[in-house]
Parts: structure tokens; sequence; C-alpha cells
């Protein structure tokens, strides 16, 4: 039994291995989506210049994309998180934004308990 | 003493205490810690005003600067050492304030980042060459009060006062992880590098000689790194406590300069987003001149050149090429694109690694009564002077591991 | 102390900077030439200031790298050319007197006369 579970064990601590090195890049993302709802929700008040807002959509949008890119799995659940965060528009609701945010911090926690 | 220059001291002092890394790590302290780190500004601030009177009193008893009397102490090798690091973490951190001076200017204007990075240089330069240095010191330290904004912001906010005045008390917060009390080593030691960088004390030592300051003007000294650091530390205080209430609760670690910023900006509405802005573009810029200048001053000590901006550019040669070979080299820095958070990193590790190189000697120095006279240390500054000798020292050991070990906080 | 005082060479000379009489920064006792021999009574004859001079004080490798940077000159200041020894050393002369200036002057041919307050 253990001999057919073996390749799936030592798959698995490699994943989990990859998942953890991809916590920093995690946590960067789930900072940077807040940073945007943040944008967002003070934007919508008109608290905020036309240049910053657009100055800092354009930086987060550049900082996810090279966490994406250092991510070593790109296809789990985190990096499909930090994909559909990407394909958010820049005006989009803070709350949508909260929400990836939420779910990456969440995944993050997960990981750091493991 | 003539009151008007006490207030324009304290106030310059004020003005011109933060910097890119204290912006930094202020706010990213205050969102994964709370209020927790608060004792390490005040604690360390309490470092910084015993080495900078130190550093102002040698200047002016003395009559010679820090590195002048480095050499003399060190003896050649070491101080070649001791130059060689120094002028390596001062120049990362001007590349670091440039990039962040081009990064605000980007906010403000919407022009591309390394263009503006570019014209704050070329600014910069042109206003150190410009102005004589009691004009430096006064437009950058007075214009950046623009950053008393974050104190206002932190009233406005209504944050919970015992908590704020509990971060006060050294602590250590209970439940943390392996990991999670790795990362608040880590940032200690990040605090205690951006509140003692070595640059302050080689600038405001050359600042006292370029002033001409003699023993009347060791009251003066007192006051300005006492109540003027005390004051600029609670400016930085502020963002750190803002970022406690405001960010920590939805999760922003701020990984963007630009969103400190939002601090001053979600009280104050627009008003406030410019006048945080503005503050930390002129702070930031003043902390790129001064860095400039320090390297400047120290490679010029060192070697004996004739130097300081009480004379014209061209009265102290080497010196005015030092700096602008400086500058140069901080802006082609930028020019390579690096990440600004990044450089603010290397920064901070770097020049921990060199405080007790440079505490050292000007401990000796301000404890010898060859050269001070009735001037010397008396037993306060001798017994905080070797305290934090003692703190930068295991910091400086202790920061390149928690750096690797957190992934430059961020693991 | 007097240049004619007995002198503690290391703490009390040697890496010290130097001024002119005008007060301007002209160098740092980088060497100390000395005159008289071993069991006699040995006087500091001169100060020596320049790259040439940090050859016995740094190892070959260092000093290979200093001389292909800045050279190997080394000026000699007489002792009789030196007022006083305290925090600094003040000579009686010019830095241009005591040939100390030779680079400064080269390196002001490079910087604009103009534009500063």
């Amino acid at each position: 039994m253990l001999r057919h579970c073996l390749p799936l064990i030592l798959i698995l601590a490699g994943c989990s291995k990859g998942a953890q090195a991809d916590l920093p890049y995690i946590g960067e993302a789930r900072s940077l989506a807040a940073e945007w709802a943040s944008v967002n929700e003070q934007a919508s008040r008109g608290h905020l210049t036309a240049q910053y807002v657009h100055t800092m959509r354009a930086s987060v949008r550049e900082q996810l994309r090279t966490s994406q890119k250092a991510l070593s799995q790109p296809k789990s659940d985190y990096g499909e998180e930090i994909a559909a965060l990407l394909k958010e528009p820049d005006s989009a609701s803070p709350q949508q934004l909260l929400a990836h945010s939420t779910k990456l911090k969440q995944i993050e926690d997960s990981l750091e308990s493991a | 003493m003539n009151p008007l220059e006490i207030t324009l001291g304290i106030m310059t002092a004020v003005g011109g205490f933060v910097d890119i890394s204290e912006l930094v790590f202020a706010a990213q302290a205050g969102s994964i810690f709370g209020y927790a780190l608060i004792w390490v500004f005040a604690v360390m601030t309490i470092g910084i005003m015993t080495f900078g009177e130190m550093s102002g009193r040698v200047a002016a008893v003395a009559h010679q600067p820090v590195f002048n009397l480095m050499r003399h102490r060190l003896g050649l090798k070491l101080g070649l050492v001791t130059l060689f690091a120094s002028v390596v973490s001062t120049l990362i951190t001007t590349a670091a304030e440039i990039g962040g001076v081009g990064l605000v200017l980007h906010y403000l204007t919407g022009a591309p980042y390394l263009l503006m990075a570019a014209v704050g240089a070329l600014v910069l330069g042109a206003s150190m060459w410009i102005l004589p240095f009691k004009w430096i010191e006064r437009t950058y330290g007075l214009l950046g009060l623009l950053m008393l904004v974050f104190a206002a912001a932190l009233v406005a906010i209504h944050p919970p006062w015992d908590q704020v005045l509990g971060g006060f008390v050294p602590q250590i917060p209970p439940g943390l992880s392996e990991k999670e009390l790795l990362k608040y080593g880590y940032f200690a030691v990040a605090i205690t590098s951006a509140v003692l960088f070595p640059y302050e004390a080689y600038f405001y030592s050359s600042g006292g000689i370029e002033e001409e300051w003699g023993p009347k003007d060791l009251p003066n000294n007192r006051l300005t790194t006492t109540v003027g650091f005390a004051l600029g530390s609670l400016l930085a205080i502020a963002i750190l406590a803002i970022s406690a209430q405001l960010f920590r609760p939805i999760n922003v670690g701020p990984q963007i300069p630009g969103s400190s910023a939002l601090e001053a900006a979600i009280p104050f509405g627009r008003a406030g987003l410019l006048a945080a802005l503005l503050g930390m573009l002129i702070a930031i810029a003043g902390a790129a001149v001064e860095t400039c200048m320090a390297n400047a001053y120290s490679v010029s000590q060192f070697f004996g050149w004739e130097w300081g901006r009480h004379r014209k550019p061209w009265e102290a040669p080497r010196f005015t090429i030092a700096w602008i070979a400086f500058m140069v080299l901080a802006l082609l820095i930028v020019l390579t694109d690096v990440d600004v958070m990044s450089l603010v990193e290397y920064a901070i590790v770097f020049s921990i690694v060199v405080l007790p190189l440079t505490y050292l000697p000007l401990m000796l120095l301000a404890r010898d009564r060859n050269y001070m006279g009735q001037y010397v240390n008396g037993r306060l500054a001798n017994g905080l002077g070797w305290l934090f000798f003692a703190i930068v020292t295991i910091a400086a050991l202790a920061a390149i591991p928690l750096y690797l070990l957190t992934s430059g906080g961020q693991a | 102390m007097r240049p004619t005082d007995p002198i503690k060479l290391v703490a009390d000379l040697l890496d010290l900077p130097i001024q002119d009489k005008e007060g301007r920064y002209c160098g740092i006792v980088d060497d100390v030439e000395l005159s008289g021999s071993a069991g006699k009574e040995m006087r500091v004859a001169a100060l020596l200031v320049g790259p040439g001079a940090y050859e016995g004080r740094l190892p070959v490798w260092c000093y290979w790298f200093v001389r292909k940077v800045a050279g190997d000159r080394i000026v000699r200041i007489n002792m009789d050319k030196v007022n006083q020894i305290r925090s600094v050393v003040q000579l009686k002369c010019t830095a241009n007197e005591a040939k100390l200036h030779a680079v400064e002057n080269r390196a002001r041919g490079w910087i604009p006369k103009g534009g500063a307050l």
C-alpha cells in the first residue's frame, strides 16, 4: 500500500514545498489586491487625483504580473486566483478586489499552518 | 541662544527625519504587527539622539567632523574598510531615495518613473550646486514639515490611543509562530537601521563644521538632537500607527511606496493626498541630498581634501566632483529599473552592518579628554552610548541571517 | 603640541588631517619620516602625504589597486613647516607652497565658476 502511495506522497510533498516557496508572492498579491481596493474605494469618494489613481493601478498590475511570473506553481489555486485578479478591470469594485485579497489570505494562512 | 535659530534647527530636524526607508518600514510594520513595534522607533530614537548629540559636540569642540577623526582612531586599514562599506551602503541609500523621488513625481504627474527619477536627480544636483549649506538644510528640512499631515491624519482617524501608547512599551507580541518571530526580529533590526543610518552622523557632524559651530552652540545642538529628533520620530510612529489602524484590518502590507499617501487621503481627501505626496517628495529628496553629500564628506575627509558647501563648488573641486559622481552613480543604479523597495531593503541591511564601525570611533572620540576637554562625555552619554553600541552590534550580526530567513520580511 | 615635543606617533600624529595656514585642508599624515637610529633619539623629520605613502601600510594587493587608481606620488613636508599638532596638523605655509594642492588645482580646471550663491 505504501509503495503505491509513495509517488503520490512525494508529489504532494514536492507540491507543498513549491507552495511554501510561493508564500512571499501570495502575500504580495494579497496585499496588492487590498491596496488596489483601497485606491478604488478612495477614488470613488473623490479623495484622489486622476494621476495618482492611474499610476497606482498601473503599479499594482505590474507588481502582480511580477509575482505571477515568479510562482513555481502557476496552475495552483493561488495561481488561478492571481490570474483572475489580473483579469479584473482597472475600476473593479473594491468589494470584488477585497474578495480576491481575502481568498489569497485564506490560502496563505492554510499554507503557513501546514 | 538665538530662539529663531533654535526653532529653525528643531523644525529642520523634524522635517528631515523621515526618509523612504522609515516610510516603507513604518507602514509595513504597522500593517503586520499593529502597534507592537512602536517601542523600537522610540528606543532607537534615543540612540540617534545620543550619537547625534555626540557627533555635533565633537564637531563643535574638536572642530573636526567624524570621518576625519575616524581614520585617525581606526588607522588606515580599518579606516579604508569602514570608508568602503559606508560609501557602498550610503550610495545604495541615495539610489533608493532618488528612486523614491522618481516614484512620487510619477504619482503626482503621471509622467514615466525613470524620466522623473532623472529629472529629480538633476533638480537635486542643481540645488546642491546653487545653494549654500544652510539653505540646503533649511529648504528641505522646513518644506519637509508637510509630513506633519501624517500626524494630523493619526488624530483624525481616532485610533485606540491606549493601544498606541501601549506600543511604546518594549514587547514581543504573544502567540507569534517561529516564522512570525523571525519576521518581528527582522523588522526590529530594519527599524534600528533606518533610524540610526550612518549617513546621519556624517552629515550632522559635517554640517556642524559647515556652520562653524563652537562650544557656544552646544545647547542648540542638544535641543536639536533631542527635541527635533523626538518630534521627527513621532512622525514615523504616526505613519506606523495609521497603517495599523487602516491597513492591517484589510490585509494591506504596503507593497507600493505610494500606498502610504492613502493614510492622509482617507481622512482628508485630495488635500491630504497632495500634502502627503509633497511631504514625501521633499522628505525623500532631502534624504537624497543628505546621503549624497554624506558620501562626498566621507571621501573628502578621509583623504584630506578641501570640502564643504560653505565654499563655492570650485573652491573645493574634488569634493564637488565627488558629490556629482555619487549623484550620477546613484541615478545609474535607479536607471537599471531595479525595484525601489528592493533598494530600500539592501540599503537597510548594508547600513546596519556598517553601524558599529561608525559609532565606535565616535564614542571613543567623545570620551577623549584630549580632544573634548571639559565637554567630554558625562556618565549619561557614556552609558547610553555604550548601550546603543551594543544594540547596534547585535543588530548588525543578526541583520543578514534575518534577511535571508524571512526573505526580506516577506516570508 | 609643538613639533619638537615628545610625540606618540600613532596616537598623536599618524592619519591626522593637515590644514595650511589659511585653514584649508590639504591632506592627511599618511606616513612619517624619522631621523636618528635605534637606541638613540629619534625625531620626526618630515610628514609624508600622498598615496605613495600607503605602501608600507597596506597589503600588497590593496596597494597595487591604490596605485592604479591614485598613483604613487608622495609629498614630503619638513617638520619646520609645521606650526602645531592638535586635532589637526597646522602648517606655517599655504598648501600651494607645500606643494599639497597639485591635484586639487588640476581638479579645479574641471569645475565651472558660476551659479553658486
